[in-house]
């Protein structure tokens, strides 16, 4: 194992001294380079050496356009409903033998299965691109140092540069909306840096002895196979939380049967229990509960717990002390109810 | 594409009967190789002339030589150095001596090896070939002809 570690090792060394010595054939031979090769003969007659002979052919190689759109990642992006700069991450390779522009564009799909699986039911706003400063900030990941772009400049070969599609979120959507995005970049001429270059076409009819230009990408989500173009898809997932309240009541004890099978008459004490149930996929924080007492109960002073648990659906009128009563209303704010979790607010009142 | 061949005299001032009277003529011409499959999924190899050639492509090299002369050729020897931007793919059952060193040392490629940064040598690799060349052990009689072929990729 030591000597094929070794090898792969020292391989790779050899490679990096080749592209170095060669720096123009990393990516291809350039367009529009020539290639000749020339054969020579050496012989003699009658053994007196004769005059060399060689023989040459020559032709140009041509342009060959070719890119790659790739989703950075296999998971969608988690957001949550009126979040701003939700980002999708892209990678975009120029593999063509020449240094080009790429317009881009950023699209939605309208339904129809996004990405990673789930359905698309809403679109997202504000839909911008970056593209990743590689010399500041967070390399990799979007920040305000990334630079909003419509089309990359002058994008060496084989150079992969990150892309983000960033958008805002609607408010109101429910657990698990799906909004899929794709983004597609076309090949333009390169050659004048600071603006998008025209747009590029195949060489069709009669080959030239000249630099001709081939298509040879393949298709995209949203683009044909030798077009120019490829496109990759993602998608943002909705993960909200999904509250349901419900509220439950029994009498503790009345004035004459104590805490033994308790009657709803006046003086009884009641036990109100306020549960709030999370089904959707995110947290609750800071969940406030407000509750007006009817007016034919009086508020129990300190009694009310917060935070409290359920089992099996049956409120255990436990918790921490706290909230407060401002009359009529006892209120408390639960920090966090957790996805698929269910915490309580207890209080209790008695019979006017 | 195909270019005929142009011959180079190097010894222009022959001062033998021998150079005036012998000639070998020397052609060189350059293929793209394209694979198609047709329809019952039989994959069939065009050679076409080299007009639209991008990286990637296979090359195939064609050498046709003839003793034009009035007598054998003897140390009849081709040297055919790789064009930089092709890289070498093999020569066939052809018994050729490659170099991977600019042409300084030769010999087939199994018996060469490359000097590494480090120090240490590893075998050579196809794409380490710098030149290619066919030294023929019988002379070559008059009117004698043969074709030499090699494949390239283009880098």
């Amino acid at each position: 194992m030591t000597s094929k570690l070794t090898y792969w090792g020292t391989i790779g060394v050899a490679a990096a001294s080749v592209v170095a010595a060669n720096p123009a054939y990393a990516a291809g031979t350039t367009a529009g380079a020539s290639i000749t090769n020339t054969a020579t003969v050496d012989y003699q007659v009658g053994g007196v050496s004769q005059g060399q002979q060689s023989a040459s052919n020559s032709f140009t190689v041509d342009r060959k356009i070719n890119l790659l759109v790739e989703e950075v990642g296999t998971v969608t992006t988690n957001v949550v409903p009126g979040q701003t700069n939700a980002v999708t991450t892209f990678q975009l390779t120029n593999s063509s033998n020449e240094v080009l522009d790429f317009a881009l564009a950023a699209t939605q799909i309208t339904g129809g299965t996004a990405a990673h699986g789930g359905t698309d039911s809403f679109n997202v706003n504000n839909v911008r691109i970056y593209r990743d400063n590689t010399s500041s900030g967070t390399v990799g990941s979007w920040d305000a140092g990334d630079t909003l772009v419509t089309f990359i400049d002058e994008l060496a070969v084989d150079t992969p540069i990150r892309l983000f599609v960033v958008a805002d979120i609607p408010t109101g959507l429910a657990n698990n909306a799906v909004a899929g995005v794709q983004l597609r970049a076309t090949a333009r001429e390169g050659g004048t840096a600071g603006s998008q270059g025209a747009a590029i076409t195949e060489t069709t009819g009669a080959n030239t002895a000249a630099k001709d230009t081939v298509f040879a990408d393949t298709a995209g989500v949203n683009d044909g196979s030798r077009d120019a173009s490829h496109s990759a898809a993602d998608d943002y997932t909705v993960q909200t939380a999904t509250l349901a309240v419900t509220k439950t009541s029994r009498v503790i004890s009345d004035p004459f049967n104590n805490t033994t099978n308790p009657k709803l008459i006046p003086g009884a004490v009641v036990e109100y229990c306020i549960a709030v149930a999370n089904s959707g996929s995110a947290a609750a924080t800071t969940v406030l509960i407000n509750d007006p007492v009817p007016g034919q109960l009086t508020f129990v002073g300190s009694s009310i717990l917060l935070n409290g648990t359920v089992t099996s659906g049956t409120c255990n009128a436990d918790g921490a002390t706290g909230g407060s009563y401002v009359a009529p209303n006892v209120s408390g704010t639960i920090a966090t109810v957790a996805a698929g979790d269910t915490r309580t607010l207890v209080f209790r009142a008695t019979v006017n | 594409m195909k270019i005929k061949a142009f011959f180079i005299a190097l010894a222009t001032l022959a001062p033998t009967q021998a150079i005036a009277s012998n000639q070998v003529a020397l052609d060189n011409s350059v293929f793209v190789e394209r694979v198609t499959t047709d329809a019952s999924g039989k994959e069939r190899v065009l050679l076409e002339e080299p007009k639209i050639v991008v990286p990637g492509d296979r090359l195939v090299f064609v050498l046709n030589y003839r003793n034009a002369g009035q007598q054998p050729a003897d140390k009849f020897v081709i040297t055919n150095p790789m064009p930089s931007a092709v890289r070498f793919a093999g020569a066939g059952d052809t018994a050729q001596l490659v170099s991977v060193d600019g042409g300084k040392a030769w010999g087939t490629l199994d018996t060469l090896t490359i000097m590494q940064p480090d120090g240490t040598r590893r075998p050579a690799q196809p794409s380490d070939v710098t030149h290619i060349r066919w030294a023929f052990q019988k002379p070559i009689p008059a009117g004698g002809t043969g074709k030499l072929m090699f494949r390239g990729v283009v880098k």
